[in-house]
């Protein structure tokens, strides 16, 4: 299998001026290999987002390595780097993140947008993916007119519409009830069959048994790994099964 | 349901067409006003120039206040413009016809009303050919007439109650028949040497003021300088500032009132322009706003593959629709305007000087009203630009963040 993604010795410390520095990541070293489907776990404030960030390419490191289908992110330009996140990245945020005055139709389009795809062309695909996610009579409405767990399928519907190879997605069920919640999971789970590496960041230990590989953070360092890279470093450390 | 960030918009929007509207007001009344002065002054009195006595070199830009004066300048201590001068200008190649003036208060009386009114003594012979104002009755003094005179239709339907033609009118006791009332004005013409007759302080061969008339206007100054030197000659004066006349032409008095006309212009457009870039500073502002509350969104977009330019060119296709919506208001509530102030633009041309500049009727062309609505939304799109620059360079993550 291929790596989509590594992270080198990937640090982030902010510069809290008289408080001095907060290290937020430190020595994070992660393969991703094509297919895989990650969850990180870990207690609130511990990096997962910021790490997230990094890799969708919407933060840079202080340290380290970022590389993204075999590209250093450090040496993209501004413009680059929002292709990538456009063509190669589906973001699915805890709190959806759609645009309130846009339809779900509109929403699902804007990317399609912004590497200039034939507005019919996206049009159509923006249809048959709200379709998919079963909202295809609910194109027209707001974000406001929709209920949380048909807006989070929107989102969903909008990371795919320029067929990324990884979805990342930052608690996207935090938002959610259970039966919600194990809808979006179930979807994730078929797109990670059909070829998509999936990153899902959550806290609730239900839904990592979605999941083919699970990495643990704590303090910003990665605390247990069962992928390959750091199997060794993780199991030395005790072991997964003392997590629960 | 108006949302705050609408409310802001149009209320921005309303700034920019009060801008835009006092730009198109200021221009097209000033316009109008030029153009109707152009038409009252130029059509009809550019070949006209007058001889008054009297001379200092502070006065030489001031023609147009001596011109407009030169019917009632019998104050003057040296009234030395003789029947010699008269002579002389005739003999002038350029100088197509000489009338020779005489003005003086008279008491005139008619139908048991009393007034003091200037009276002005022409020379009827070439008068009519001379004249500016037009006739709406009767006809002008000719050679022959004696005690006729033409009266300006204020005085006969103003200032006394309705004298009409061939009516006889007393002055200083003595009757005289109008023969002729002019479309506008208050003046009393009559034949010169009736004037000399029955009025006071008139000498026997002196003139007030000597109007002529060249052939070719574009020779004016040429004309000009040659009656100075001809007229000193005469009088064996050798010194340009030791003569004792003064000749002013009817296109010094236009220079004048257009250049009058362009500082008033100028002061007003002024204030447009200071309205408009208040207008201009409300879109940044509107526009910063913007940003802020959108900061989240513009994290969202870049989050999903929005590029800076992406960003720039939302936020400054936002703040060109606010100067396209307030230039197309502007137009409209600045046209209004100008046509309440200044009246539609036809037929105002013939009122001249003495009606009101303001009222001479505001001109709104093609490219004014183009011209102010590509300004407001390039004003529009610059004053955005900063506000949208500023937008496009957000972190994403810093812009994902903001609550
Ligand atoms: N821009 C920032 N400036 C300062 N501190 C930050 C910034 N972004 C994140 N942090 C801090 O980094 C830590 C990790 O945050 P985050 O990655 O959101 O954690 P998680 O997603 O695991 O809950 C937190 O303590 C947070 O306060
Ligand atoms: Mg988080």
């Amino acid at each position: 299998m291929q790596q989509i993604l590594n992270l080198d010795n990937v640090w982030k410390v902010y510069d809290m001026n008289r408080a001095g520095y907060l290290v937020v990541l430190k020595e994070i070293d992660i393969a991703v290999m094509q297919g895989e489907f990650i969850a990180i776990t870990g207690p609130s404030g511990s990096g997962k987002s910021t790490m997230m960030n990094i890799v969708g390419a919407l933060d840079i490191p202080s340290w380290g390595r970022v590389n993204l289908k075999g590209r250093d992110v450090s040496d993209m330009s501004e413009s680059e780097l929002a292709e990538l996140r456009s063509k190669s990245i589906g973001f699915i945020f805890q709190k959806f993140n759609l645009i309130p005055t846009l339809t779900a139709l509109q929403n699902v389009m804007l990317p399609m947008e912004f590497i200039d795809a034939p507005e019919r062309e996206a049009k159509e695909r923006a249809q048959k993916l709200l379709d998919m996610l079963g909202l295809g009579d609910r194109s027209h409405h707001k974000p406001g007119e929709l209920s949380g767990g048909q807006q989070q399928r929107v989102a969903i519907a909008r990371s795919l519409s320029n067929d990324p190879e990884i979805i990342l997605a930052d608690e996207p069920t935090g938002n959610l009830d259970s039966k919600t919640g194990s809808f979006v999971l179930e979807f994730l789970q078929k797109l990670n069959k059909e070829g998509k590496t999936i990153i899902l960041i959550t806290h609730d230990l239900e839904l990592i048994k979605y999941a083919t590989r699970i990495i643990h953070i704590l303090d910003g360092k990665v605390e247990k790994d069962t992928g390959s890279k750091n199997i060794q470093r993780s199991f030395v450390k005790g072991g997964l099964k003392n997590e629960k | 349901m108006l949302t705050n960030s609408k409310l802001r918009s149009w209320l921005t929007i309303i700034g920019i067409i009060i801008g835009i509207g006092a730009v198109i007001a200021i221009m097209a009344i000033s316009e109008g006003a030029q153009v109707s002065l152009e038409a009252s002054l130029g059509g009809l009195g550019a070949d006209i120039m007058t001889i008054t006595p009297g001379y200092s070199t502070a006065s030489t830009r001031g023609g147009m206040r001596r011109l407009l004066e030169s019917t009632s300048l019998d104050d003057e201590d040296q009234e030395n413009l003789t029947k010699k001068d008269i002579t002389v200008l005739k003999s002038i190649g350029n100088i197509k016809y000489v009338v020779g003036r005489v003005t003086e208060s008279a008491d005139i009386d008619y139908d048991g009303k009393s007034i003091t009114r200037t009276v002005t003594g022409v020379e009827t012979e070439d008068w009519h050919n001379i004249v500016i104002d037009e006739l709406s009755q009767g006809r002008y003094l000719q050679k022959g007439d004696v005690n006729s005179v033409v009266i300006g239709d204020k005085l006969a339907n103003e200032i006394f109650d309705g004298i009409e033609l061939n009516r006889f009118i007393e002055i200083e006791g003595k009757q005289f028949k109008v023969i002729g009332i002019l479309t506008e004005g208050s003046d009393i013409y009559m034949p010169i040497d009736r004037a000399r007759d029955i009025l006071e302080d008139v000498g026997d061969e002196e003139f007030d003021s000597i109007n002529v008339q060249v052939s070719d206007p574009t020779m004016s100054e040429e004309t000009m300088e040659e009656i100075i030197d001809r007229l000193m000659m005469l009088r064996g004066i050798l010194k340009e500032d030791e003569r004792d006349f003064t000749v002013t032409s009817m296109q010094d008095v236009q220079a004048s009132i257009n250049e009058m006309m362009e500082t008033m212009t100028l002061f007003l457009s002024a204030i447009a322009a200071i309205s408009l870039l208040v207008g201009a500073v409300g879109i940044s502002n509107t526009m910063f706003t913007s940003v802020l509350e959108k900061t989240n969104e513009i994290g969202i977009m870049k989050a999903i593959g929005a590029k800076n330019k992406d960003i720039m060119r939302i936020f400054l296709f936002n703040s060109g629709m606010i100067g396209f919506v307030g230039g197309i208001g502007g137009v409209i509530v600045g046209s209004l305007a100008a046509m309440l102030i200044g009246g539609s633009s036809s037929g105002t041309a013939s009122r001249g000087v003495t009606g009101s500049l303001l009222n001479s009727g505001a001109i709104i062309t093609w490219e004014l009203i183009v011209g102010a609505f590509l300004f407001s939304i390039i004003i529009g799109m610059i004053a955005g630009a900063i506000p949208a620059y500023r937008a496009s360079r957000l972190k994403p993550v810093d812009a994902l963040r903001y609550e």
